[in-house]
């Protein structure tokens, strides 16, 4: 029965959830919560997956009354599948987090190499790069050393107040490591098998990320500059024609509404949301996995 | 002086100057500028060979250096490296604010490109 009633868990929060949770307005008002509602999501997906694993062949033979030496294999068995998909779960991180950080170096030396010092002096931070380029582009590049880039370009579409909106928008990034957010999920999903793997956690995190920073960016220097900054920097970028209908303008439309819209953050939101996090990875621990375990200890075979 | 900041200047002399250059010649180049020893121009260059963004060549029993991309080349792929950072394919290293698709920026990187 626990084996069961995890297993519809899992898969009720690996199939269904994430969709409706993706297509949910309210996040746009607490993203931070949010944020951490899909980690709940996610990691209680996982401990499901885990309780499926070692509660089944228990329950079975302990149904079917099997003999001692069936339920040690039996055991032992769930043992190792555990163990497999933990082991799975952590290689699947380190790969994840070896690549982007060999990646993010080689291209912090590129840009400290073809930063334009002299046109950002008085701009301000000492890890600003500015690059030579007029596509108007700016990103930060995480790290022990961060780097905050900008284009040329954006030197030159937006005033000093935008640029401090954008610079503020990828401080934050950088400050709350967003980056490691961001690598779990990518680690996470790149863990599952494919029948079972969501993009939609991945999608939903990291605009819920853009949405966080915007929020620090617009604290620091107001809406205003950050909505203009958001505008004209896509409107700046010269689209050539046969380019496919920007599958994310969808993304980018919720952010600009949210900015225009008066900043209200929602008490209310934030906490029901922190709630069914921490409730998420509680309770099914508390209500199915305890009563199972008191019974399962009870004839331990090994 | 920095090392990094010695680094890019060294660069910007061997992208300005068009041709392959000998230590001696990068040595001239920066010395209208500040004082620097010889040797520390010639272990900025070797470092910058061994990381690949530099080749050295062997010319008149001198070896010369030139950048293996030129400035705009190197900036494209920079910049295109920020953008591909699709999530699917590795965790995101760029996040930038226009939140334009990979596909539309680089064909806005190439429209630059042609544009100069």
């Amino acid at each position: 029965m626990t084996a069961l009633l995890l297993g519809a868990l899992g898969l009720t929060l690996s199939l269904v959830v994430p969709g409706l949770l993706a297509n949910a307005r309210w996040p746009d008002r607490a993203p931070a919560a949010a944020v951490a509602l899909w980690q709940s999501i996610t990691l209680t997906g996982v401990l499901a997956a885990l309780g499926v694993v070692l509660a089944a062949p228990e329950e079975v033979t302990r149904a079917a009354d099997s003999g001692r030496r069936v339920t040690e294999v039996a055991v032992i068995g769930a043992l190792v599948v555990a163990a497999v998909i933990i082991l799975r779960l952590l290689i699947s991180l380190a790969g994840v987090t070896r690549r982007s950080r060999a990646r993010r170096a080689r291209h912090r030396m590129l840009v400290d190499l073809l930063d334009r010092a002299e046109q950002h002096r008085e701009i301000g931070p000492d890890h600003l790069r500015v690059l030579d380029g007029a596509l108007p582009l700016a990103y930060c590049v995480p790290g022990r050393e961060p780097r905050v880039v900008l284009s040329r370009g954006v030197l030159q579409v937006l005033d000093r107040e935008q640029i401090n909106a954008v610079l503020a928008h990828e401080q934050t990034h950088l400050r709350h490591r967003h980056e490691v957010v961001m690598e779990s999920f990518t680690a996470f999903y790149r863990a599952v098998p494919g029948p079972l793997r969501s993009r939609q956690p991945l999608d939903a995190v990291h605009l819920l990320l853009e949405m966080i920073a915007d929020d620090a960016a617009r604290r620091r220097v107001g809406a205003e500059p950050l909505r203009a900054a958001l505008e004209r920097l896509t409107d700046a970028v010269p689209l050539a024609e046969d380019v496919k209908p920007d599958p994310r303008g969808d993304a980018r439309r919720r952010r600009l509404d949210r900015l225009s819209a008066s900043h209200t953050p929602s008490v209310a939101l934030n906490v029901l949301a922190g709630v069914a996090a921490v409730g998420l990875l509680v309770l099914p621990t508390v209500i199915l996995v305890l009563p199972w375990l008191d019974k399962a200890l009870d004839k331990w075979p090994l | 002086m920095a090392l990094g900041d010695l680094e890019r200047e060294v660069m910007t002399q061997l992208w300005d100057a068009g041709e392959p250059l000998t230590v001696r010649q990068v040595h001239e180049r920066l010395s209208r500028q500040r004082d620097l020893a010889y040797t520390t121009v010639m272990t900025v260059l070797d470092r910058l060979a061994k990381k690949g963004v530099v080749t050295q060549q062997k010319a008149d029993r001198a070896y010369k250096y030139a950048p293996s991309q030129s400035r705009e080349e190197m900036t494209a792929s920079v910049m295109l490296d920020a953008l591909s950072s699709s999530v699917d394919q590795d965790a995101a290293l760029a996040y930038f604010v226009g939140q334009l698709s990979p596909d539309a920026l680089a064909a806005a990187i190439e429209a630059s490109q042609k544009q100069k």
